[in-house]
């Protein structure tokens, strides 16, 4: 058995190699044939595994057996990314935005899709994680690793307050609160002085780490890497334990409980849950992800404005959690990262992302309204 | 109190074109107990329709071919039909395959579609990012009466708006469609069995709003002068803000909401000092309480859930 165990870890380690580098190779594809034929490429994988879903459901089956090597594995290849784009900072950049959305996905996965609360607010807490720090930063000299733990509260507390009214609503009237608290929000950003108005603030400084500015080139090995090197390390942490918080918080009994919420709430509510406190912890959570996204994009671009927080942002992030599969923390991801990659691939299309993203969301929603990738039923295995 | 008088009609004004939105937003609701979120962007399309067809007939020579006072009422008619159309082509498009899905389904697609909407116009009118100019379709003299100045222009726009009303009002109640409709609102299934036609109602029904919608477009063009892409965003929040106040699904609390709206807008940008900036947000607050407090709206009943 031993043998094939170790032949089982080669080809994972070999298929995980081969994806990755498949990824590598489109990401650094210029031409626009190039591109078309890996999309493709990925189209017809697609349709392969639809047809063959054994050979899907084998692949699944051996990565589920191998869980911790496939992690490990994954890990350290991410790890190496940058060095392949060690010539193109723009690559690594799109890495790092694609890290941001990954985060606002997931905080937003547990309102949209682990309770079916349709929040449109989450550039509200976006913005209010982004401003909470640069302030605090340009005007009190904040550090970055104390104002990301403020920015993420105060968020927070902002999910909470819009928590309440939307304890008293539901369906069309939720949104309805969270389009006008996003809108409201962007309002008083533009028009407070203090916010710096519609010209936003600039020159928020970068973190530090141990005397080591963020904003210079990264040496290591010998080999100096871009500047965005260091973001991309420390989004690709962020977004790591975003990720453990919400797998875990997904298979605990709270994400359970959410799930109980979405199916009917009156049957939860008989069954003795407190419906209204486990739908404002979803807020809060949602928001907390929102502001440390937020403050993270603040310190990485170095300056900030109302319109990156405007509600179109919240359309995205609700296209990238449809998209991907709704509850399934996995193709939230995939969503988020095929949303922020593939428009930048087709930069000589720049004006047709957004037609591009409503596009996708009604197509998705009539043809396939689970997602990308479906989450399946919950199985419990008695040990 | 002049003051008071002409921010009054200010209110008046832009409750009006709140109150037309709203209007749609109750008739869906009413219909299909669907909320259309894009159903703002319908509006502002209707006044791009105008800007399309009045160049087309300023193209054909048809401007000075026919005296104004016939002209303009002809081309807001055939906008109001030509927006109507497309009212009833997005229904069959994004909102009738969700009729069985979940609330969440349609409530996300027609925020999508709103947004497809807004590019593709963004996109295929030439500099569509910047503000296109509105026709002057309408007199511009003023006089006062007491001291509060009177535009020609304003009293056309509330005289229209209290026209169309009064028309749909009259068409619900009296004619047999108008009764379909609301055979339907009240219940869809009952309506069915009556050997109502589900499809054809539904499809007047977005007809209606989408044509009323369309008027509103033309009116906020008319009163600002120019006409934005993205307006139809903070068109549609306010039009089903308006319909939440007086109480969604209610024809008549269109009206109340829209005003409410209207009144809260402009005199908090008049009586509170420095607050022209934060209208909007004064807006959305009272919005906010009356969901909070009131979430059936002004003139809606209690709704208890059956389990």
């Amino acid at each position: 058995m031993t043998d094939g165990r170790f032949g089982k870890a080669i080809l994972l380690l070999a298929l995980e190699a081969a994806f990755f580098a498949l990824f590598v190779s489109f990401m650094l594809a210029q031409e626009t044939w190039k591109i078309v034929s890996f999309l493709a490429f990925f189209v017809f994988l697609g349709f392969f595994f639809k047809k063959w879903a054994r050979a899907g459901e084998a692949l699944a089956r051996l990565f589920r057996e191998m869980k911790g090597l496939a992690a490990v594995g994954f890990i350290l290849l991410l790890l190496l990314l940058p060095f392949f784009f060690q010539k193109s900072p723009y690559l690594i950049h799109i890495c790092v935005m694609a890290g941001l959305f990954v985060i606002l996905a997931l905080g937003l996965n547990f309102q949209l899709g682990s309770t079916n609360v349709v929040n449109f607010a989450t550039a509200a807490s976006y913005g209010i994680g982004a401003y909470t720090s640069a302030l605090l930063a340009v005007h009190y000299h904040i550090s970055f690793w104390l104002g990301i733990f403020i920015g993420g509260g105060v968020a927070s507390f902002f999910g909470l307050v819009l928590g309440f009214p939307c304890m008293k609503t539901k369906d069309y009237y939720l949104s309805l609160v969270t389009i006008a608290f996003g809108l409201i929000i962007y309002i008083l950003l533009t028009n407070f002085s203090w916010t710096g108005g519609p010209n936003g603030i600039p020159n928020i400084p970068a973190p530090t780490l141990g005397g080591h500015s963020f904003r210079e080139p990264l040496q290591i090995f010998g080999l100096t890497l871009p500047f965005q090197t260091n973001f991309f390390y420390l989004i690709f942490f962020f977004a790591g334990i975003a990720l453990i918080v919400a797998h875990r918080l997904h298979h605990s009994r709270v994400g359970l409980t959410w799930n109980a919420i979405r199916e009917d709430e009156i049957a939860a509510r008989c069954q003795g849950i407190d419906v209204t406190w486990y739908k404002i912890l979803a807020f809060c959570i949602d928001a907390f992800f929102g502001g440390v996204a937020g403050t993270v994009y603040a310190h990485y671009i170095g300056f900030i404005s109302p319109e990156n927080f405007a509600f179109i942002v919240s359309v995205v992030v609700v296209t990238m959690v449809i998209l991907g599969g709704m509850d399934n923390v996995f193709g939230v991801i995939v969503g988020a990262v095929l949303l922020t990659v593939l428009p930048e691939k087709f930069r000589a299309f720049e004006d047709l992302r957004l037609l591009m993203y409503g596009s996708i969301v009604v197509l998705m929603l009539i043809f396939r309204p689970q997602g990308l990738f479906p989450q399946k039923l919950r199985i419990y295995i008695k040990k | 109190m002049t003051e008071i008088f002409q921010q009054s009609i200010n209110a008046l004004l832009i409750g009006c074109n709140y109150t037309l939105i709203a209007i749609g937003f109750n008739l869906f609701f009413g219909a299909l107990n669907v909320v259309h979120f894009s159903h703002g962007d319908v509006c502002i399309l209707g006044a791009f329709v105008v800007l399309i067809l009045y160049g087309l007939a300023k193209f054909f020579g048809l401007l000075n071919a026919i005296p104004l006072y016939i002209f303009i009422p002809l081309l807001i008619l055939a906008t109001m039909l030509v927006t109507g159309f497309l009212g009833v082509f997005f229904e069959r498009l994004v909102i009738r395959p969700f009729r069985q899905a979940p609330l969440l389904m349609v409530l996300v697609a027609t925020v999508a579609l709103g947004i497809v909407i807004r590019e593709a116009v963004r996109l295929t009118f030439p500099h569509g990012s910047n503000p296109q100019i509105f026709p002057r379709i309408l007199p511009t003299f003023s006089f006062s009466i007491g001291g509060v100045m009177l535009r020609a222009d304003n009293l056309i726009i509330l005289g229209t708006t209290f026209l169309l009303i009064t028309a749909m009002f009259l068409f619900i109640k009296n004619t047999k469609v108008g009764t379909a409709i609301r055979a339907v609102s009240q219940d869809g299934e009952a309506a069915l069995m009556m050997g109502i036609r589900m499809d054809r109602t539904v499809a007047v029904t977005f007809m209606i709003g989408s044509a009323l919608g369309a008027m509103a477009g033309v009116l906020i063009g008319a009163y600002n002068n120019i006409i934005r892409y993205d307006m139809g965003l903070m068109g549609g929040v306010k039009g089903f803000s308006a319909a939440v106040v007086g109480g969604l699904g209610n024809v008549y609390g269109a009206i109340i909401g829209g005003l409410v709206l209207g009144f809260v807008e402009t005199f908090a940008a008049a009586f509170i000092p420095g607050g022209t900036p934060y209208t909007d947000v004064f807006a959305f607050l009272v919005v906010i309480f009356f969901l909070v407090f009131r979430p059936s709206g002004i003139l809606g009943e209690k709704v208890y859930e059956k389990v």
